[in-house]
């Protein structure tokens, strides 16, 4: 509890070095003689916790006590009366004036280290409820409201923020009718600084990404000046980030892309499953970095996936981390049920060591639908965000997930039949420049 | 509420190298010790930092950022900082984020000793 300091006001020496001593081993510890040299240091500085005397000469504690009630900047800073006077009058009067606690002497050193303890607690749980409502709010400006609403296509965004978690990123913008440019990205480090960063680095991305377009609309060239901007300019000195970047063209059935450094999309085909294996270096470290446009060509019944590192670091029960062969396998299991991001997420979990993800957890489900099932374009918003169930009660969902795994194998088999149509059968590793078979 | 104190084993090479023994993770918890660490060895003239990751189980992006920062403080100094024996777990991010173009490899840290000259 070094990070606290304690501000102790007592007149008497013997007994301020003493406090000075016992509280000095936990806490750093300013002390004052009475209420005047009180109030000087507290211009200078605001401890986190009070410790007065009452019977001082200049400035008496009560005096004191009112006059850091009437200041703004002083007046929450809990508060402890420490002093002899045991009767019961000036207990009320200090009761009165909104002290939090009141301790008379001679009294146990432990047990007014255990009172301050309780104090500082509280403040702590204020400060982390206010930084975890302020990451919360940081958390949802930086989520879609919307999706891209595309016939033929459907797509599926799933994103739960854990209180630790980091900065991860999501954004899509319709840059020009039919043309769609896709962000996925981490910003390094942890906590509300983590969000607070990512928050920024989005508004250079989109901003980035506006300017660039009147001359180039290339991936690649929006990431390489980015990481140019992260490398150049103070305010982001020490920011790292991790950036997938996809121009989406459903007209073409095309995805072009460029990686720094992100978690490589997985690219499911009729059948089979890869990773999207072109990747470049992270943002921020290299300011020659090169980027390459890479092209994924989408057949019927494809679909690509993009995610965070909380997938893939999540910690399985054999130990391991999921990792890229993890999640193939996974998305190759649920490629077909009806809830595929739903599933995919309850199936890690199922296999998880602990029953929920140690991090933030973020998924992009862009799937090109099969051509003899094209559906009416549904009501496409974000997924609601059930944690707590998934949390809460894995093993019932996970049943649902056994179920769609026959659903499953029933409609692999129709897409295999549907992928016997030449022109469907485009045979996603062959188009997919870069993508690793499996 | 007592921050988990994890120092790191700092053993100088020359005048202007040291080795920084990365303990069990370098992560969130420990990354801010981890800067300061390295920001006083920087302070002292050291500007080549062998990274020994021998027993590392957990390399965060949060610890990676820690590392990353280094980077940036030294290359503008001709330093480098390079990855010795590096464990599974570290190879993978490494892999992920495409650093093993900026940070060279050496199998243990003598090898990198030589190879830093």
């Amino acid at each position: 509890m070094a990070e606290y300091s304690i501000l102790v006001v007592e007149d008497e020496h013997t007994l301020r070095r003493l406090l000075e001593y016992k509280l000095g081993k936990q806490f750093r510890v300013l002390t004052a003689e009475n209420g005047v040299e009180a109030l000087k240091m507290l211009d200078q500085e605001l401890p986190d916790l009070i410790i007065s005397d009452i019977m001082m000469p200049k400035m008496d504690g009560f005096t004191l006590q009112a006059a850091i009630q009437d200041k703004e900047e002083t007046r929450a800073i809990p508060f402890i009366f420490l002093t002899a006077k045991a009767d019961e009058g000036s207990q009320l009067k200090g009761r009165r004036t909104g002290v939090d606690d009141y301790i008379t002497k001679p009294f146990d050193i432990d047990q007014l280290i255990s009172r301050v303890q309780r104090l500082l607690e509280r403040t702590k749980i204020f400060r982390t409820q206010l930084d975890a409502r302020i990451g919360e709010d940081f958390s949802k400006k930086l989520m879609p409201k919307s999706l891209p609403n595309v016939s033929g296509y459907r797509t599926i965004f799933y994103n739960q923020p854990r209180e630790h978690g980091g900065g991860d990123i999501f954004d899509w913008t319709e840059i020009r009718p039919g043309t769609f440019f896709i962000t996925v990205g981490d910003v390094m480090g942890k906590g509300l600084q983590a969000k607070f960063y990512a928050f920024s680095f989005l508004g250079y991305i989109r901003s980035t990404l506006h300017t660039m377009m009147q001359t180039t609309e290339s991936p690649a060239e929006l990431i390489k000046r980015v990481n140019q901007v992260l490398i150049d300019d103070p305010p982001l000195e020490d920011t790292f980030a991790s950036l997938l970047v996809m121009r989406w063209e459903p007209a073409k059935n095309e995805i072009v892309y460029a990686n720094a450094g992100h978690c490589r999309p997985i690219l499911i085909g009729p059948d089979n499953a890869d990773v999207a294996t072109y990747s470049d270096i992270i943002l921020g470290l290299d300011y020659a970095a090169e980027f390459k446009d890479t092209l994924l060509t989408l057949s019927p019944g494809s679909t690509v996936i993009a995610y965070t590192d909380g997938i893939l670091e999540q910690v399985m029960k054999n130990g391991e981390q999921l990792g890229e062969e993890g999640i193939i396998e996974t998305v190759t299991a649920v490629a077909n049920s009806k809830e595929p991001v739903d599933d995919m997420l309850h199936r890690i979990l199922r296999n998880s060591k602990s029953p929920a993800f140690g991090d933030d957890v973020l998924v992009f489900w862009l799937e090109r639908l099969a051509e003899s099932t094209e559906e009416a374009p549904r009501e496409q918003k974000p997924e609601s965000v059930d944690r707590e169930a998934i949390d809460r009660d894995p093993a019932p969902r996970a049943a649902k997930v056994s179920d769609d795994a026959a659903d499953a194998t029933a409609a692999t088999e129709d897409s295999a039949a549907a992928a016997t149509d030449a022109t469907a059968a485009t045979d996603v590793s062959s188009s997919c420049d870069g993508c690793r078979r499996r | 509420m007592q921050a988990t104190s994890m120092s790191f084993f700092v053993e100088p090479v020359n005048a202007d190298t040291a080795v920084i023994k990365i303990g069990q993770a370098l992560d969130f918890r420990n990354a801010a010790e981890f800067k300061t660490t390295a920001q006083d060895q920087v302070r002292s003239g050291i500007q080549n930092f062998i990274l020994d990751f021998t027993d590392t189980g957990i390399l965060d992006s949060t610890g990676l950022g820690s590392v990353f920062s280094l980077y940036r403080q030294v290359s503008p100094l001709s330093g480098q900082v390079v990855f010795a024996s590096v464990s599974r777990p570290v190879q993978v991010v490494v892999q992920l984020t495409r650093t093993y173009k900026v940070f060279r490899q050496f199998p243990t840290v003598d090898a990198a000793r030589e190879g830093i000259r």
